[in-house]
């Protein structure tokens, strides 16, 4: 174990920028057996923490309210919502984009941070692509059921059917059935395949047979021969350069629903990149907001350290700049193009009747971050939580700011109109929330939260035992393994 | 029932009340019975009428057996299930009968249409007209005679009421009166006569809340006896309105309608010209080229001034008699009154015998005197306005004979009143209170479509059967023999007034049928009646039945009364303010009297101007409302005569300075489940002195607000909202002066400022018929017309309020209303504004931009260029409606069609789908018409006429604003107004080439008249 | 005959075992035994450790051309899939444009390709590694269940032709002094 200063607090202090002195990515006197340790006994403990039961009992509730609301929305009609003409869309699709934006963090930290070598990643990659799962899944909740006619929602996908009709592949909404779900699926692919050895960990350590079983099953009999991790690593590799340019695309599809439209303030070609911002913005924000309770609750100080969190607070720094920068781009636009409807649409955001929605948006997303310009807020854990939930609110809200004031306002002054929720959509949008948590709080209790593997992989320990080489832990380990013997 | 109580009241009916029959009505018709539900018996009777519609076809109907009914089309040789017929009949409203044509389907009528014989509709047909179909459908009706006494109802039968009546009328008519409606039936009047005769102590009073008896009177006073004024437009180059509005309410609206749009097209030599001064705006108003916002009380004195100028300064000769006419200038207003008088004056004068002066019918008789002589001293008499003689010379005027009837009563005189229709109760003057007077009465029979308030408290209720259940006839307003056939069984068992009056007479013939032949047989000639009789019932009007006008000459005696009556107004006219505003009541457009309150296409029809539905409000203008501390949408409490009310107030521009206006007809409390509590009764407050303007309301603001469903954005917005679209209106709705127009025909393009459309890909070509519509904005009146045609023609559904506040309203074709003002002001500086109107559809894009949006391919382009919409494909992801730049598609966000009741289903038109949730819908240009004469035209392999196929809208416009056809034929009417230099297509800046075109709106303002704001904004595009 | 019996008695075995506890050691010791020339052999470690596959000589996978030619399937089914439906089964016209554009069908068919690809790396991994191989018989070894832990192991099987109980046991004892441990073939 490389150098340690051994007084309580600042030991966990891994967030020096001396370029002497490569910061270490695991902190505390840790070797291979205490992270499995650590990890495991998350898994292994007997109950899981109060706190635990206490945050299932009410997102499991809420998950019930979602699935009450969606019968009665199945069994009333559309017209249970705030919905109207001209406001077709509303909390429905708002929600939608929100929890797909939070899906992009996971992949995006365990395929592009992984291709450019941010070996920090492997404490929170795990973590994050969890999170993506969940929130896809919530998001996948609300185009079924957005639909005047739910039962016939399958006609969306290109089924041989009676009436010997084919979808419109025309239609932005297609894309995104495609994007959406290849999105999903490559998604718990990567997830899953990265956890085969952890759960062969999980396994090799059961106690009940139970547990020996079912963790047996979902590891696939991996015996961590190391001619199974050379196409393993060669597998991981590949998923992550597909995965890459699919977590830009599918945001950039998802903004293509509004951009192909001709509607002012939807028509607007720098939706795809200030989308896949926003929602690299937002996935980072969710990611905060959940790991640091997280890494409180289950001890995983030494693991998920301050530096990770720093690191993230800095990614939503850069990223809430180019979201601040696409706002202003907007107008910009309107204004240099000089088109009536366009120019007003933008007015009518910042000083219509939606203006305090586009207020709350730009607080809370383009000036809340700029706190993160100073290290003091950065690597301070409560300042750090409560700016990323309020950055949550503002992608929340930069969404209603797209989808509802554009439309409430287009072309004909004569069929303007001003959209209100019903308490079915808000109580829909909060049960969203819930079944996000039970998930969540499900995985954290059944699966290693951790990627032990890897995170072994980056430790002092991993390397030739070396003079030079101490301390080095983030430097070496280059996945191909090209490195030869002598 | 109390059956024990029953014989010791009832001698004559004792045995009645315990023979089987009797029971067995009670049994069948018990008042908590299943409404919507049809008696068995009913859906037999009218497969029946299906079988008299066949009569020609030499079946014979199992009733009736003489009783022929001839469709209009054609004389159906072996009729097909299935294939719909046309049967020309009329509805009579307020003493006019209204010629019309039926469709019917299977022995089902399912939409009226204009009659192209009749005078008054020349084939168009007023929303009203169009929407009593729903109403002889309405699950609500009366169906059942009903007995009063001491509190307890007995169910009867017609029967009974014969043997009843009988017993109660047989004398000499000793303390009988009949309060009948105006009715311009020949059967009535005969029957009336008879009556009389044989009942001489008899009294026959005539009353209807909305009339045009001050016009009526008017002539009497200027020509010595009553006539009827018929104004003529298609010559007219001046047209001064004073609060009189011809393209709404007179009984010849669609004929004038028609006029005025000729008179007002470029291509004629008319070049009319209108000016009105009213107080409120009126769809006359909205057409002006010069509109005055004067307090109703003013318009007498504004008539003065005219004459006095006209005298005076253009020495225009009066009748001696009148001459006193031109001495009266009344006390002059502010500039912009004098400065309209001036013009007007100037051009009357300078248009002898091409002008016309209207008074409307809330006038004073002394005003429409004068007008009369104005037009008789500037030869417009006989050219521009003719004169017919009343046909009831001796009838007094219905506030006269409402009063005496009272009186009678009043004086224990009526013992029997017969009430023929008509719900006093709820609609006579409030100082009569009739409603305690008619109990009073001993015995009152109330013959009516529904329960109403009067049948509540009159001892005897009687069902009436709907127009299009009974046989009948009437007059044209110019006095054309007009039939009523009846399309079907009567639903609910009722009978019609004539029938009611044969049994009170007690001498037949008792069947409406016989009575309208037997009627007509005395006016018809000796030659073949039954030929005669089966060509007018096939045309529904006897040609050329028309009365000859006569030729008017002013009555000094009458004038000089006259004189008096202006003086006195003019002393009242001062100019009202804040202490003592003007409440104007007007009759409204929707449910005209309050008889139409329980009909839901009427109750959710947007006003014309302030596009509200399922309400009426108090009308302010902005600056009153400041002044009289009023927020708009706020409930205030109005008194006057002793009666308070409390309703909502909407502020519009346009509305003369402290003048207050209320729609009446409102506040129904018997008029059934859908007209039951909306909006406020204003009957509460019309008095016999005041019956139209009420000179010093208590106006009270209350605080409470009150959310009107309004279908359009309320002119008063945010101001960033109000700056926009007073940018765009200039561009969506083009506005030329005629004279700017003649002098360069492409001023209205000047407005185009987008580059060319050029698409990425290689335009489709579009080959054969290519269908297309165009809408002059020049000739809609916003009448709304177009609207009812297409919910009936398309089985559109009734929302309700609630929806229609939560913008889910769905009609497929809206009436676009634009203030225009002057964009340098403010929101609240408004006070004055133009209206333009916008009738607004489906534009069917050729590049819809719905279509590529929509996942399933629910809706995609035929080829003939319709932009369909496939109702058993749509998911409803309402992605289209988002994408659609006019926002015409409509969503069924519930299934609105779930509690529809069996008899309101069988008005649904069998060609169209009817739309369940979840569902997108939208305009078709009507595809199943086109599909039936494309049909027809292969059947017989001919090429399809142009004008064969009109839509709904275009069928029913008044003003013929509408055209239809095809583009790829080049001599077709549509090609032809696609070539027109007005021709321009909205937002055609987003290439998406709709396939509707507008042609622009042409104002003909007097040199150096203000031209309109927004006027030539052509560079409202670059500005933000 | 000989070599026969010898066979027989240890038809058994499946092969030997041997644990490390430092990443060096275990490097140099898989360095000796590839340069023995065994084939059928294995390194055993709870994650990566770079420069063991040099180390053991593993050959390139050829996974990456499996997934390539995924790809090329999946991005062709996704333009044939566009164009078949809405171009050649059942044409309509939309929004007067053409039938077969592909701009239109770019989406759709990226996202296919990426479908494609992405199923076939993780099923060719699978495919290409054995797995799941729910039972294997190093799990009978205690010790091995540290293999997913913190300790690193070399198997050599039986079935490899250089294997010969004794020599391959002296060759193994001479790279570490932990004990090398017999693991029994399942029966």
């Amino acid at each position: 174990m490389s150098t340690t200063t051994i007084d309580g607090m600042s030991y966990l202090d891994n967030t020096g920028d001396d370029p002497r002195e490569r910061a270490r990515l695991i902190v505390g006197d840790n070797d291979f057996a205490s992270i499995t340790n650590t990890v495991c006994g998350v898994v292994e403990r007997p109950k899981p923490p109060k706190i635990w039961w206490v945050i299932f009992a009410i997102s499991s509730s809420l998950t019930l309210v979602l699935l009450a609301m969606i019968a009665y929305l199945v069994t009333n009609g559309i017209g249970v919502w705030g919905l109207q003409i001209p406001v077709g869309w509303g909390y429905a699709i708002v929600n939608f984009v929100f929890w797909v934006g939070i899906g992009h963090a996971g992949t995006l930290i365990s395929a592009i941070l992984f291709l450019l070598r941010q070996r920090w990643r492997t404490s929170i990659n795990r973590f994050a692509e969890g999170m993506t799962i969940f929130a896809v899944i919530c998001a996948g909740v609300f185009p079924g059921i957005h639909v005047g006619r739910i039962w016939f929602a399958y006609w969306l996908a290109p089924i041989p059917n009676q009436m010997s009709m084919w979808p419109n592949f025309r239609s932005p909404l297609l894309w995104d059935v495609f994007a959406v779900g290849t999105y999903a699926t490559v998604s718990l692919l990567f997830w899953y395949m990265g956890m085969i050895p952890d759960l062969a960990t999980l396994r090799d350590r059961a106690k009940t047979k139970v547990r020996w079983f079912f963790y047996g099953v979902l590891s696939l009999g991996w015996r961590s021969s190391n001619r199974h991790w050379h196409r393993f690593e060669m597998a991981y590799l590949l998923l992550a350069a597909l995965a890459t340019p699919l977590v830009l695309s599918v945001h950039s599809v998802v903004s293509f629903d509004f951009a192909v439209s001709i509607m002012p303030g939807w028509h607007t070609t720098i939706f795809p990149p200030y989308f896949v911002a926003g929602a690299i913005f937002s996935g980072f924000a969710m990611v905060v907001t959940l790991v640091i309770p997280t890494r409180k609750i289950f001890g995983l100080e030494e693991i998920i350290t301050l530096r990770h969190l720093e690191n993230m607070a800095k990614i939503m720094l850069a990223t809430a700049m180019m979201v601040g920068l696409a706002y202003s781009t907007e107008f910009f636009m309107a204004w240099y193009s000089g088109n009536q409807y366009e120019a007003f649409t933008f007015m009518n955001r910042a000083f219509g009747p939606y203006a305090w929605a586009y207020w709350t948006m730009v607080t809370c997303n383009v000036l809340v971050p700029q706190l993160f310009w100073f290290k003091k807020l950065r690597t301070n854990i409560v300042a750090l939580w409560i700016a990323s939930v309020l950055i949550n609110v503002g992608m929340w809200f930069e969404r209603f700011v797209i989808v509802v004031s554009s439309l409430s306002r287009d072309y004909l002054p004569t069929s303007w109109g001003y959209y209100r929720p019903s308490i079915v959509d808000i109580l829909t949008f909060l049960g969203s929330f819930g079944l996000f948590f039970t998930l969540f709080l499900l995985f954290v209790r059944f699966l290693p939260i951790v990627g032990m593997a890897e995170v072994k992989g980056v430790m002092p320990q991993a390397h030739l035992d070396r003079p030079g080489h101490r301390g080095h832990g983030d430097y070496h380990g280059d996945i191909a393994g090209t490195e030869v013997v002598s | 029932m109390n059956r024990e109580s029953g014989p010791r009241y009832w001698r004559s009916l004792d045995e009645l009340a315990r023979t089987p029959e009797f029971q067995e009505a009670v049994q069948r018709e018990f008042p908590d019975d299943e409404w919507d539900r049809l008696p068995p018996a009913t859906r037999r009777q009218f497969l029946k009428v299906m079988g008299a519609s066949m009569a020609f076809a030499g079946l014979t109907a199992c009733r009736w057996p003489a009783e022929k009914i001839v469709p209009f089309a054609h004389r159906p040789d072996g009729r097909t299930p299935g294939v719909p017929e046309r049967f020309a009949t009329s509805m009579e409203l307020g003493g006019a009968a209204l010629g019309m044509v039926v469709t019917s389907y299977d022995g089902r009528p399912i939409k009226a249409e204009g009659n192209s014989l009749h005078p008054d509709s020349l084939g168009a047909l007023t929303a009203i007209a169009q929407a009593d179909i729903l109403q002889l459908y309405d699950p609500e009706r009366s169906r059942r005679l009903l007995y009063r006494e001491s509190g307890q109802e007995f169910v009867k039968s017609w029967e009974d009421f014969t043997i009843f009546v009988g017993e109660r009328c047989a004398h000499d008519g000793e303390g009988i009166s009949v309060l009948a409606e105006a009715s311009s039936s020949p059967a009535v009047s005969r029957l009336r006569d008879r009556f009389l005769a044989a009942r001489p102590q008899a009294r026959w009073y005539e009353y209807e809340p909305i009339s045009r008896d001050n016009e009526r009177e008017g002539t009497r006073l200027a020509f010595g006896k009553a006539l009827r004024v018929h104004p003529h437009l298609e010559g007219a180059r001046v047209v001064a309105c004073l609060d009189a509005d011809p393209l709404f309410d007179h009984p010849a609206t669609l004929r004038l309608a028609r006029e005025t749009a000729g008179a007002r097209s470029p291509e004629s030599e008319t070049r009319s010209r209108l000016y009105v001064g009213e107080s409120t705006y009126s769809l006359t108003g909205a057409r002006a080229d010069h509109r005055l916002a004067v307090a109703s009380g003013r318009v007498p004195s504004l008539l003065a001034q005219v004459a006095h100028l006209l005298a005076a300064a253009h020495s225009i000769e009066l009748p001696d008699a009148a001459a006193g006419f031109a001495g009266i200038a009344g006390s002059p207003g502010d500039e912009r009154e004098a400065r309209f008088v001036e013009m007007l004056a100037a051009d009357l004068a300078a248009h002898h015998g091409s002008g016309v002066i209207l008074v409307g019918p809330r006038q004073a008789p002394a005003v429409h005197a004068l007008a009369a002589v104005l037009n008789q001293a500037l030869g417009n008499a006989g050219t521009t306005v003719t004169y017919t003689a009343d046909p009831e010379p001796e009838r007094p005027s219905h506030m006269a004979a409402i009063t005496e009837l009272a009186a009678r009563i009043r004086a224990d005189e009526v013992q029997n009143l017969v009430i023929l229709g008509g719900n006093p109760v709820y609609n006579a003057p409030a100082d009569l209170r009739f409603g305690e007077l008619l109990e009073k009465v001993r015995y009152s029979f109330h013959l009516s479509l529904y329960e109403d308030e009067t049948s509540k408290l009159s001892t005897w209720h009687l069902p009436a059967a709907h127009g299009l259940e009974a046989w009948g006839d009437g007059r044209a307003w110019d006095g054309t023999y007009t039939l009523r056939q009846p399309l079907i069984e009567p639903l609910y068992g009722g009978r019609t007034a004539i029938e009611v009056l044969a049994l009170v007479l007690g001498e037949a013939p008792f069947s409406g049928h016989e009575i309208v032949r037997a009627v007509m047989r005395e006016s018809a000639p000796a030659v073949d009646f039954e030929e005669f009789w089966r060509r007018a019932l096939r045309d529904g009007v006897v040609q050329g039945s028309a009365w000859d006008a006569v030729e008017p000459i002013p009555d000094p005696s009458g004038l000089t009364v006259a004189l008096d009556g202006m003086r006195i107004l003019l002393e009242a006219g001062s100019p009202p303010n804040a202490q003592r505003p003007e409440l104007v009541l007007v009759v409204d457009a929707r449910v005209h009297d309050g008889r139409f309150a329980n009909n839901g296409w009427l109750q959710e029809l947007p006003d014309a101007i302030t596009k509200i539905t399922w309400d009426n409000a108090l009308l302010v203008s902005p600056s009153t409302a400041r002044e009289m501390g009023i927020a708009d949408g706020e409930i205030v409490e109005v008194e006057a005569n002793g009666a308070s009310v409390e309703l909502p107030a909407c502020v519009v521009p346009g509305q003369a300075r402290f003048s207050l206006t209320v729609a009446l007809g409102y506040g129904r409390t018997a008029a059934g489940q859908v007209g039951n509590g909306v909006g406020a009764d204003l009957y509460r407050m019309r008095t016999t002195g005041a019956p139209h303007q009420l000179s010093q309301p208590k106006v009270r603001p209350t605080g409470r607000r009150y959310r009107l469903a309004v279908t359009q954005d309320h002119f008063a917005i945010d101001t960033i909202g109000f700056n926009a679209r007073n940018l765009r209106v200039a561009d969506l709705v083009r506005e030329a002066t005629l004279d700017a127009y003649l002098a360069d025909p492409e001023i209205i393009h000047h407005h185009d400022h987008h580059p060319p459309l050029i698409s990425l890909w290689k335009d489709q070509v579009f080959e054969g018929e290519q269908w297309g519509m165009s809408i002059d904005l020049s000739s809609c009146i916003g009448c709304n017309a177009c609207i009812v045609a297409c919910q009936a023609e398309n089985n559109i559904p009734v929302v309700g309020r609630e929806q229609v506040l939560n913008q889910r309203e769905m009609h497929w074709i809206r009436l676009d209303r634009y203030f225009k003002t002057d964009p340098s002001l403010a929101p609240d500086e408004v006070e004055d504004a133009e209206v333009v109107f916008q009738p607004m559809t489906c534009v069917q894009c050729e590049n819809a931009p719905c279509e590529q949006v929509c996942p399933v391919a629910a809706t995609q382009h035929t080829t003939d260029g319709l932009n369909a919409m496939v109702y058993n494909r749509c998911i409803g992801t309402r992605y289209c409606s988002n994408n659609c730049p006019f926002k015409v598609r409509r969503f069924n966000f519930f299934n609105y069609h779930k509690d529809l009741k069996d008899t309101t289903q069988m008005q649904f038109n069998p060609e169209v789908t009817v739309r369940s949730r979840g569902v997108m819908e939208k305009c078709t240009f009507c595809v199943q018409r086109i599909q039936a004469v494309r049909i027809a035209a292969s059947n017989d392999n001919r090429p399809i006429a142009d004008g064969e196929i009109t839509p709904a809208c275009a069928q029913t416009c008044p003003s013929q604003a509408i055209r239809f056809g095809n583009l790829n034929d080049p001599s077709s009417e549509v090609s032809r107004l696609r070539e027109d230099p007005r021709s321009y297509a909205t937002l055609a800046e987003l290439n998406i080439r709709p396939r509707l075109h507008y042609l622009a709106r042409l104002k003909n303002p007097a040199e150096g008249a203000p031209t309109s704001f927004g006027e030539g904004d052509a560079h409202g595009k670059e500005s933000v | 005959m000989q070599s026969s019996e010898s066979a027989r008695e240890e038809a058994a075995l499946y092969g030997y075992l041997i644990e490390f506890d430092k990443v060096d050691e275990l490097l140099a010791a898989a360095a000796k035994v590839r340069d023995a020339g065994f084939t059928r052999w294995d390194a055993h470690t709870p994650f990566v450790i770079h420069g063991l596959d040099a180390a053991m000589g593993v050959k390139k996978t050829v996974l990456p051309y499996i997934v390539f030619l995924a790809g090329l399937t999946g991005a062709a089914a996704g333009i044939l899939l566009q164009w078949f439906t809405n171009a050649f089964d059942y044409p309509f016209l939309i929004s007067g444009k053409p039938l077969f554009s592909l701009p239109a069908n770019i989406p759709v068919a990226f996202e296919t390709t990426i479908l494609f690809a992405a199923i076939s790396a993780l099923v060719g991994m699978f495919a290409l590694n054995g797995l799941p191989q729910l039972f294997h018989p190093l799990f009978r070894n205690r010790s091995f269940k540290r293999a997913t832990d913190d300790r690193f192991f070399i198997s050599i099987e039986a079935a490899d032709p250089l294997f010969d109980a004794t020599t391959t046991r002296r060759l193994l004892e001479s790279i570490s002094d932990q004990p090398v441990e017999k693991i029994e073939e399942g029966e």
